[in-house]
Formats: structure tokens, C-alpha cells, sequence
């Protein structure tokens, strides 16, 4: 495609369930699953990919879906907080959020859970450097940071609920 | 966000042709953690945003070829960083490359886009300068490959032609032992952008090479080949007008508030002498 | 024990909608036909506006709306929670930067985005004040209208207030003091930065209108909407989600008023959800100089205090002078001080509206205080914990005459402490150790009303106002109905954030709803106690006075029957519910220099061991031990949660955040690019909290208020390790490593 377009349509797998949809191509990710597929779960905060409370996976790394165009995801699997329960249960590790008091006003959370979750895919026995410097993008102000390290490890020992 | 026509060309060739046709008008869209940004604060207009993902020849991948490891534009700086090619040969480039922004940063950021944005401050910057790297770049005239030392020009400026891309970078696989590493200074322990960034390199014939950014409109590489700042035994009064004529050029601006020019230059000093330590102790360490 | 049951730490209570997604946030709430608000403002701080021309933008397809002063009523209504100064939209001149002069409504926010920048405003940059220096220089420009300060006699000056407060006599204990330490300190700006932006929205609600904001004062913003719109308060329905993050900077009316007009106007659904660099230009931490001349006797007593603290407050009031008075009156610390001579101002400018903080106006001063005890303690070659423990208020004593006695036994906090950071032990070469105590004033006026029903099959609702913005209120509420009235805790419900269905509430603010939310609801838990043993007699019999209700059981004199075995035969066939009102106040108290004492104190000690690289100015916080007195732990997870999160939020504005002004007013650094907070990578290598309980608070069990005590003189500990370090004083902050490493070049260069 190297025609020149201002809305594009793209096809892309949220959650596992594929989604088909017209995208401006100014917009983000990030508008786009939060105002076009109403999952609010992913939070909009800074817009500069500092803060990390846009944080999705895609493809399976990472990143902070403000600075993604939408039509950059097209064709690509795209896991969102609302999709980190399996079967209508929390996994271990926001389980363990909560056993571990990582959560506080929870604004930060939905994109601490998805770092913290693709961090434990690819390193499942983190050491507490590896845990901060995984999830330093992610900012929490209430500053629950020595907590969330907790749920993490305790989720890797398997010591989580 | 302002809005702009958005093309998504497969192969080189149609990203060149729009670039030639649109010329300042179009900016290329890689990783997009620095354009993102400038298109939603509108310090970036672009009237076309051609995104360089889909071609072919751009595709993420490291690979050697002739004596060079070639990095290719779509590549991330997390796939630079954990590749065992540039951790082997080339480690202060994966250092650099770890410590750019965060996760999600690194997991969509190039190395080509760091360079290409050309921002003093580039972490990546001091190793490429260090390794001798190439920018291989294709245009309406073919292929064309520039040294590293010779793209910078200031912030956002390059020796890029019109319709010109870069396709790749080229780092020469060193053919003698050498120490290296990279390092800079930040505000905070998280990701920062660098008020100091610095790489030092010494090879086993004595030469040592140091290149430094965040210190004036382009990082700078400086080569000393009287192989007294190499010398493991050498003393730090012998070394210190070498060092003294190394950072001659550095003139940080008095505008940033990262940093006063008073602190980079004296953390120039302080990175210097120790980089140039470890780098020293890494190649006796081999 | 329960986990669910006081003193326990269950899941928070709205725990699952926060690791799921699906909690929503005012921004998460879509509302049919809603327009999208933007926002127009200035380049410079300070403008006279000459005229605003809107014909473009409303020629944008989608705009509905571009809303200026002229569209309001004249005079354009004013508002704050201590004067009324702050208009609903920049009138004529703006005072800071970042003030809206107009706001576009549109049918999208791309819409509303492109009509904001096609907004023509002719303006004329005036000059303005952006620091106290510049503030207080009678030749400056004046912030505030004198005309809006009728009877005022410092209308014509930058000063919106000046408080003074103490006792004894300063001169003469200066005269006979043995040592006298004099020392200057700053304090920067910094902003509160919850990761939730601040958002509102506003609707037509019949003959009325709802208001959705993340605001922590739900009450008092229904009550200013009521004033402005001219309705009665059951008009104004008020819905308050929990905010995500509110640290006071979500406390006061902000942004509603304009949106309600607009909502009024479109007659449609409208909302404004700030972007984070507009949170920055909206809220932010009293800025201060404190100057503190400290007297000692050579035994290390204290002599007496002197005090000025200059604040430096936004353009418009806010709370920021309730912040300067309430937080500069316990400024002599928590120490038996003869003599005190307290006077801080509170001084305007054209900068952010500057408003409460966590810590509310003490850590400026405890900075300054703590700071110079040091610096006694060094002079006299005292033990810095030992002159500390020599000074401090034991229990009872009234160390702030007039004023509640000291609440707690304090040094067994500050021993704590010591003991947990190994004061005393030796030290490896390049690393030094600080402590410091701080204390705060709880509310000091209050009421909650709470109510709390008990249902058919012995479930429990309760409503309470409070605002849960992370602290965990809902979490502790539950707990305490659950101990009352035994039912699980997955069995109750906490309604919150809804002005329509939750009685009032004055505020979440001061650490105050454990103790005063937290007694209206055990006083409503009481009354269907008191019901369910009026139930309980008429069923078995039995006189009331011989029935206990007590941890969830009824216990007639021979036997214990679960609560529900008197509830559903009480209740008979029809079913039903109880009911129980619970009410708690603290009244003000006329006379008394603030309106009223404190409900208790925050009290806590900390203590760091630092590491300086002496190269580079790098701070690094090897370990850092913070101790609260809270009373009793209602939950104790939770009590950790917010200490550790109160220290690590107090190391932000130790070591890394601050302002940075242009000369035009502008914040340069404006955004999570330039502006650094701690990240997960900041902490310090090891962090050990732990808490006090002797159950002597007046909360519910004997708990305290708790969770701003942790900031409160982390500063003051980090600089006093540092100077253990290096030898040098530093006496503004923050501690950046370029700070640092200047202190320590001009040290050896002398």
C-alpha cells in the first residue's frame, strides 16, 4: 500500500477476538482501543511513553500504545489488561497484586500488569534489579513500587495464590 | 493530533520515489517513539507520514556480511541489545542500547531512528562513532554509504540527500582484542535522557578511542593513537592533557535545563576517566 | 483471626476492578452524545486580552460550542474554598500560564483539538512575578485585583495572608541561649502528578445537572456548582468516581464550573479530561523559603524557634493559605520549645494556582527545622538522635499550648528507628546517616455522616462520602462493618461518589476518614447493634441490658447466636433491613488560631544511610527506615502500603523534581519528559517500614489518621545522611547530583 491515505481499515486480534475497523491514521492505538473498542482498561496518561499506563502487548512485546499509530497494528495481536484473566479468573500475578498490596488507586495497574506479565514470559525467575528495570516504565505515584516487586517475585516462585 | 496522508510503501523503491516527491514534506515513520510524539505536539507537520515497516529489505535483522555486521533500519533497540553478535563484538553498543528509555521504548525504537533523528544526545551515537560504523543509505542515486562520523550534523540534521533513507548501519568486526564500554549521566536511576553519553574503546595496538554526546549539536569521536591514555600503567597526570584535547570541542548548551555546561564538562572528565578505566580492565580481562 | 476483621489485611475492597480493567475512571465513562472540551490558552503567563475572535473555529465542522467570558453571566462568577477569586474562565487578563481564556465544545476531539488552535486571541503580555523576591517587591505588579481584597489592608500588596503564631518570648530566650543557629532553606515547586489526569464532565440532569469529576470533595464541589448555578443542592448531583490519585491536588473545584455552563448551554453532555502538562499548569505544591534562627541551651535543650517561612502561592488562592497556615503552625516540631515566633505568608504570584499537597504546607517547614536541629546538634557535639529524644514531647504534654497534648509515645517511633537504620554503628568510608521527625496536625474541623443498612440475609451496604483515591478507605470501612455486624467481607458493599445516594461528607483530606468516616460508620454499625438487642429482648424474652452485640454475634446472657439468627426472625416474614445513622464531628473551636486543634497527630520518624559519589553528586539511599505512630493498624498491609508510598513520593522532591520557570512564566519542564519522578528503579537498595500501635488514637480501635506522616521529613533525613557523608550542608532542594556535586566543588575550593 504506498497509496496516501487518511483513514485506513485494519484488521487486528485484541484479546483473541479479531477486530475489523476504519482508523484514522492520526489516531493511536491507544484512542483506538480505548474510544473505538471501549476497552478503557488501558489508561491515558502522559503521551509521551514515559509513564507506561498505555502499556499493551503487541506481537508480544510491550509497548506504550500512545505511540503507536493504529494503523501500525494492523494485523497484529494486541493483549490488553482485559485480557490477562483466563476464564474469568485473575491469574497468579494479579492475584498476587492484590495478596502483596501492589495496588493502590490502580491507575497505573492495568500497564504494570501487562509489563509484569510479558516480563515473567520472557524471564520467569526475575531478580528484584530485573523486576525494576523491567517495569521502570512504568510509573505508579502512589508508589507502590517495593509492593508490585512482591507480586511479581511471589508470582515467580510460585508462592502466589 | 494534526492529521496527514499516511503510505505504507513495500519495497525501497516506492519509499524512495515518495520521498523525492515529498522531500521535507514527508518524514519517515519507523519506530515512532520520537515522531509520535512531535506529530501530536505539532513540533513535527508533516503533510505525508510514510511508514518504512512493511518493506522488505528493512525487515528486523542483524546479520554478518563480510567482515561487518549489518543492522538493519527495522531493527530494535531491544533486538540490538540481547543480539550475541553485538554483545560479542560490539558490547558498548549493546550497553547504549539497553539504557534507551524504557522496555516499551526499546521494544519499538530502531537504532536507525536514533541515528536518523541525529539528537546530540543519542545514546547509541558515542559506540557507533567508536566502531567505525557506516550509515548505508538508498536514494534516487542508488546506494551510498557514509561514515558514521560524517552524518551528524546538529539535532534532527543529517548529510542525508533528498529522497535518501537509511537502510542500515554497518559496524566493521573489530580485528584486534579491545575493552570497551559505554556510559552517561542522568537525573534520575530510570530512563532519562543523557545529560553526558560517552563511549571509550582500547585495542590491544594501544589506541583508544572515545566519542561523547549531550555536549554540543553533534556527538564527537576523538582518537588517541600515542597509546598513553591505553597504558594500563600510565598515570593520570600523563593522560590528562590527552584528555584535555579530547573534549576541546565539547561546548554544551547554556540552554538546556538537564544539566548546566559547567556539570557536563566536568562529568565529561569524570565519564571519561572512568570509562577509559573499565575499558582498560575489559581488555585485559579479554 | 479474620483477615476480613479489624487488623487484618484482606483484598483491597475494589481490588478486582483494578487488576481487571474494569474499574472506571471519570474518563472511562462514556456518556451518549457527549462533546469533548479543549481547551485555549496563552504563551506567557501574565496577558491583558484584547479580544477573542471564534469565527473559525466555530466554522471546524463539529464544533458546538466556543465558550469565552462573554458567554457567561457578568460579573462572570468567582469561586475558590477560601476566597472566592478564581473566575470560571480568565476574565480580561490571564495570571498564569496555562489559565483558559475560551474552551471548544465539539462532536469529537479532533474537532475540538483543531477549533482550540484556530482561536484567535489578541493579547498583550504584562509583566508579572514569578518568585518571592519578585513578588514581594513593592514595585511589582500585583497578582490580585485590590478591588476583589475589599477591607483587606495588604490588598495592596503580593501578600494574600500573614499568619503568626507561638508563645514565650523569643528576644528573651535569645539572650540567654548558649547557641544560636541562623540558616536559610528552599523548598522547590513541585506538582502532584497523578498518573490519572484530572477529568470532568458535566450534564443536564432534568431540572438539574450532574457533575462527574475525579475530585476528592465531592460535597464541597456540589456546593460551590449550587452557588454558581443558583440551584438548591438536591439540583447538583455530583458523582465522584475514585480518583487514580488525587495526593490533595484533587481536593477543590477546578475545571467544573466552566464544563457545567457549557453542559448548560449545548444542553448536551460535555467533558474535559486535562492532559497530564495541563494537570501541571492546574496543580502544584506550595513553593517556600524558610528562614529558621534555632536557639539551644548547651545541653542541647531547646531555647526557642524562630520562624519565617515565606510560601510562595499560585495566582489564585485555592487552599494554598490554609496550606501556609495550617502547615507552618506546628513548625517548632514535636519538641518542648519555650519560646516560638512563627510568621508565614502566604505570597501570590503568576504561576500554578498552588494547592494542598500530601503533608499540606509541613515538609516546607520541617525541611528547614529538622535541617537546622542538625546543625545544633553538630555545633554542640550532641548526638543528633540524642538531642532529639532530650527535646521531644513526652505523652500528654501540651508541647503546643492550647493545642491537643502530645498523642502518642513518640520515642518509641523515633527508637524504633534508630534501631531499625543501626544508629551508632560504624559507618563504611563515603556513606553518613540522617534522621529526622515530623509531625503534622490532623483535620482540625470535620463531619461525616455515614450510613450503613443491614439487609434481610445479613449483608451489609455502607455509604460513606469518602473519596477512595488509593488510600484504601473503602478497604478499612468494610473491615469495620464486618467486625461489627460479621458479615464477610465479600458480603458488604461501600457506596461512595454519588452526592444523590451518600450522605454528606466536608472532605477527604488532613489523613482524616479512618478516624472521623471511620466513627460516623462504627456509630451507624452501633445503632443496628442497639436495634438488633431491642430485636433480640422481644424475641427471647430478655431485658436489653442483659444482650451484648459484639465482633458479629448477639449474646443473650446463656448463649451467642450469630447475628443473623436475630435478624431474620426479628425481620419476620415481610424481611426488610435496619438501618443506622452514624454521625462524627469536630467542631470548631472559636479562639483558637486555627478554628480548631488537631484530631490527632501524624507522627513519624525517618531515617536513611546514604552513599555519595563525591565525583559525580550522586545520592544513593542504601537503606531508609520510616516509622509511624498510627495507633492501631486497621489493616496493616495497607498501612505499609501508604508509608513506603509516602516515602518514596517525599524522595521525588528530595532528589529529583522541581519546576523549571522561563522568564515569561512558562514551565519548561511541562510533562513526564523533563519533570523526573521516582521510578521503580529510584528506591532506595533497602527500605524497611514498620508502625507504633498503643490503640491511643481517636479513630475506631484507638487508630490514628495516617499516610502523610512518611513525607513529611524524608528531605530533611536525606540532606542530614549527605552532610554525615561529606561534610557539607545543603540547604535547597532538590538534592540533584548537580547540586551536590557543586556543594561539595565549593567546599574544597574555598
Amino acid at each position: 500500500m504506498s497509496e496516501m491515505l487518511q483513514t485506513v481499515p485494519i484488521e487486528l486480534t485484541v484479546n483473541g477476538r479479531r477486530r475489523a475497523l476504519n482508523v484514522a491514521v492520526h489516531h493511536t492505538l491507544l484512542d483506538v482501543l480505548r474510544d473505538d473498542l471501549e476497552l478503557t482498561g488501558t489508561k491515558e496518561c502522559c503521551l509521551v511513553g514515559e509513564c507506561g499506563a498505555c502499556t499493551v502487548s503487541l506481537d508480544g512485546r510491550i509497548v506504550d500504545s500512545c505511540l503507536v499509530l493504529a494503523v501500525e497494528a494492523d494485523r497484529a495481536q494486541v493483549t490488553t489488561v482485559e485480557g490477562l484473566a483466563v476464564d474469568g479468573h485473575v491469574s497468579p500475578l494479579q492475584q498476587a497484586f492484590l495478596d502483596k498490596g501492589a495496588v493502590q488507586c490502580g491507575f497505573c495497574i492495568p500497564g504494570q500488569l501487562v509489563a509484569a506479565h510479558a516480563l515473567l514470559a520472557e524471564r520467569p525467575h526475575p531478580t528484584v534489579p530485573e523486576i525494576q528495570e523491567g517495569l521502570a516504565g512504568n510509573l505508579c505515584r502512589c508508589a507502590c513500587y517495593q509492593q508490585i516487586i512482591s507480586a511479581v517475585l511471589a508470582t515467580a516462585e510460585g508462592t502466589a495464590r | 493530533m494534526h492529521t496527514f496522508a499516511y503510505a505504507r510503501p513495500a519495497t525501497l523503491a516506492e519509499a524512495v520515489a515518495l520521498l523525492e516527491a515529498h522531500g521535507p514534506a514527508a518524514r519517515l515513520l519507523a519506530g515512532g517513539t520520537d515522531l509520535v510524539i512531535r506529530l501530536r505536539d505539532g513540533t513535527a507537520r508533516p503533510a505525508v507520514v510514510i511508514d518504512v515497516k512493511q518493506i522488505a529489505e528493512l525487515r528486523p535483522a542483524i546479520r554478518e556480511e563480510n567482515g561487518r555486521l549489518v543492522i538493519s533500519a527495522g531493527t530494535v533497540m531491544t533486538d540490538v541489545a540481547s543480539d550475541d553478535r553485538v554483545r560479542r563484538s560490539f558490547p558498548a553498543l549493546a550497553e547504549a542500547a539497553a539504557v534507551v528509555g524504557s522496555v516499551q521504548i526499546r521494544n519499538r525504537a530502531t537504532l536507525v531512528g536514533n541515528v536518523c533523528n541525529a539528537s546530540p544526545a543519542a545514546d547509541t551515537a558515542p559506540p557507533l562513532l567508536v566502531s567505525g560504523a557506516t550509515v548505508v543509505a538508498e536514494g534516487p542515486g542508488g546506494t551510498r554509504r557514509i561514515p558514521v562520523d560524517g552524518f551528524f550534523v546538529r539535532s534532527g540534521v543529517t548529510t542525508l540527500a533528498r529522497g535518501e533513507l537509511v537502510t542500515a548501519i554497518e559496524l566493521p568486526l573489530p580485528a584486534r582484542k579491545l575493552g570497551a564500554v559505554h556510559m552517561r549521566r542522568t537525573r534520575r536511576r530510570g530512563h532519562d535522557l543523557a545529560s553526558v553519553t560517552l563511549c571509550c574503546a582500547v585495542d590491544e595496538a594501544g589506541v583508544t578511542r572515545l566519542a561523547y554526546g549531550s555536549v554540543g549539536p553533534r556527538p564527537i569521536l576523538m582518537i588517541d593513537e600515542s597509546g598513553v591514555l591505553a597504558d594500563p600503567a600510565g598515570s593520570d597526570e600523563a593522560k590528562a592533557p590527552i584528555f584535555e584535547r579530547m573534549f576541546a570541542d565539547a561546548s554544551p548548551s547554556p540552554r538546556s535545563m538537564r544539566a548546566s555546561p559547567e556539570y557536563r564538562l566536568a562529568m565529561l572528565r569524570v565519564l571519561g576517566a572512568r570509562a577509559l578505566r573499565t575499558a582498560i580492565d575489559r581488555l585485559a580481562r579479554g | 483471626m479474620r483477615t476480613d476483621r479489624i487488623g487484618g489485611s484482606p483484598n483491597r475492597v475494589g481490588g478486582i476492578g483494578r487488576v481487571t480493567g474494569s474499574q472506571q475512571y471519570v474518563a472511562d465513562i462514556r456518556l451518549q452524545d457527549v462533546l469533548e472540551v479543549k481547551l485555549v490558552t496563552l504563551d506567557c503567563a501574565r496577558a491583558r486580552i484584547i479580544s477573542i475572535d471564534t469565527s473559525a473555529a466555530e466554522l471546524v465542522p463539529g464544533v458546538r460550542l466556543v465558550m469565552t467570558a462573554a458567554h457567561l453571566p457578568q460579573p462572570v462568577p468567582r469561586f475558590g474554598p477560601q476566597f472566592s477569586d478564581r473566575p470560571i474562565i480568565a476574565v480580561g487578563e490571564t495570571k498564569y500560564h496555562g489559565e483558559p481564556v475560551a474552551a471548544v465544545a465539539a462532536e469529537t476531539r479532533d474537532a475540538a483539538e483543531e477549533a482550540a488552535r484556530l482561536v484567535r486571541v489578541e493579547y498583550e503580555e504584562l509583566p508579572a512575578v514569578f518568585t518571592i523576591a519578585a513578588a514581594l517587591d513593592p514595585a511589582s505588579p500585583l497578582v490580585q485585583d485590590p478591588s476583589l481584597r475589599a477591607g483587606d489592608p495588604l490588598a495592596g500588596t503580593n501578600v494574600l495572608r500573614e499568619h503568626r503564631f507561638g508563645w514565650g518570648d523569643v528576644e528573651v530566650a535569645a539572650s540567654s541561649a548558649d547557641l544560636v543557629v541562623e540558616n536559610a532553606y528552599t523548598f522547590p515547586m513541585v506538582t502532584h502528578f497523578a498518573i490519572e489526569p484530572h477529568a470532568f464532565m458535566a450534564a443536564p440532569d432534568g431540572d438539574g445537572i450532574a457533575i462527574w469529576s475525579s475530585i476528592q470533595h465531592p460535597n464541597w464541589l456540589q456546593k460551590i456548582i449550587s452557588q454558581i448555578l443558583g440551584l438548591p443542592l438536591a439540583k447538583v448531583r455530583v458523582f465522584a468516581p475514585d480518583p487514580g490519585g488525587g495526593f490533595g491536588g484533587k481536593q477543590h473545584t477546578k475545571l467544573e464550573p466552566l464544563v457545567a455552563f457549557m453542559a448548560l448551554r449545548t444542553g448536551r453532555p460535555v467533558r474535559l479530561i486535562l492532559t497530564l502538562e495541563e494537570t501541571f499548569q492546574a496543580v502544584r505544591r506550595t513553593s517556600a523559603e524558610v528562614r529558621v534562627r534555632t536557639g539551644f541551651m548547651s545541653d542541647g535543650t531547646l531555647a526557642f524557634q524562630d520562624v519565617q517561612a515565606n510560601y510562595l502561592i499560585g495566582a489564585y488562592a485555592d487552599i494554598a493559605d490554609r496550606v501556609v497556615s495550617k502547615g507552618s503552625y506546628p513548625a517548632a516540631g514535636p519538641y518542648r520549645v519555650p519560646a516560638v515566633r512563627i510568621v508565614s505568608r502566604s505570597v501570590l504570584s503568576h504561576t500554578t494556582p498552588a494547592t494542598a499537597f500530601r503533608g499540606f504546607g509541613n515538609p516546607q517547614v520541617n525541611w528547614a527545622v529538622e535541617s537546622n536541629m542538625d546543625e545544633g546538634a553538630r555545633a554542640l557535639a550532641i548526638d543528633r538522635l540524642e538531642i532529639r529524644l532530650r527535646n521531644l514531647a513526652r505523652k500528654g504534654e501540651a508541647f503546643i499550648p492550647v493545642d491537643t497534648p502530645a498523642d502518642g509515645d513518640w520515642e518509641q517511633t523515633v527508637r524504633r528507628a534508630a534501631e531499625l537504620i543501626g544508629w551508632g554503628t560504624p559507618l563504611q568510608p563515603g556513606r553518613g546517616r540522617g534522621l529526622a521527625l515530623g509531625i503534622k496536625s490532623g483535620p482540625t474541623t470535620g463531619l461525616s455522616y455515614a450510613t450503613v443498612r443491614l439487609l434481610a440475609d445479613g449483608s451489609v451496604i455502607v455509604y460513606a462520602g469518602t473519596s477512595d483515591m488509593g488510600q484504601g478507605a473503602r478497604t478499612v470501612f468494610a473491615q469495620i462493618a464486618a467486625t461489627e455486624l460479621g458479615a464477610p467481607l465479600d458480603w458488604i458493599t461501600v457506596v461512595m461518589g454519588d452526592t444523590a445516594v451518600v450522605p454528606y461528607d466536608q472532605q477527604t483530606s488532613a489523613s482524616r476518614s479512618t478516624v472521623l468516616m471511620g466513627n460516623a460508620i462504627l456509630r451507624a454499625c452501633q445503632s443496628i447493634q442497639a436495634q438488633l438487642r431491642t430485636m433480640a429482648a422481644r424475641l427471647h424474652g430478655l431485658d436489653e441490658a442483659d444482650i451484648v452485640v459484639e465482633g458479629g454475634a448477639v449474646r443473650l446472657p446463656d448463649r451467642e447466636l450469630p447475628i443473623i439468627d436475630v435478624l431474620k426472625p426479628g425481620l419476620g416474614r415481610l424481611g426488610g433491613e435496619l438501618v443506622g445513622n452514624g454521625e462524627m464531628r469536630k467542631e470548631a473551636e472559636p479562639g483558637h488560631p486555627l478554628g480548631g486543634s488537631a484530631a490527632f497527630y501524624e507522627f513519624n520518624c525517618t531515617a536513611v544511610e546514604a552513599e555519595v559519589d563525591e565525583e559525580t553528586g550522586d545520592v544513593t539511599l542504601v537503606r531508609h527506615v520510616t516509622v509511624s505512630d498510627v495507633g492501631k493498624a486497621l489493616n496493616p498491609l495497607q498501612v505499609t502500603m501508604q508509608d513506603e508510598g509516602a516515602a518514596i513520593m517525599g524522595l521525588g522532591h528530595t532528589l529529583m523534581e522541581h519546576y523549571i520557570y522561563d522568564e515569561r512564566g512558562r514551565i519548561r519542564n511541562l510533562g513526564a519528559i523533563d519533570y523526573r519522578i521516582p521510578t521503580s528503579m529510584d528506591l532506595p537498595l533497602e527500605m524497611l517500614s514498620a508502625m507504633v500501635e498503643n490503640a491511643d488514637g481517636p479513630g475506631p480501635y484507638g487508630s490514628k489518621g495516617m499516610s502523610e506522616g512518611a513525607l513529611l521529613c524524608v528531605a530533611p533525613a536525606v540532606a542530614a545522611a549527605v552532610r554525615d557523608a561529606t561534610g557539607v550542608a545543603i540547604r535547597d532542594l532538590p538534592l540533584t547530583p548537580e547540586r551536590v556535586w557543586r556543594a561539595l566543588r565549593d567546599r574544597s575550593t574555598p
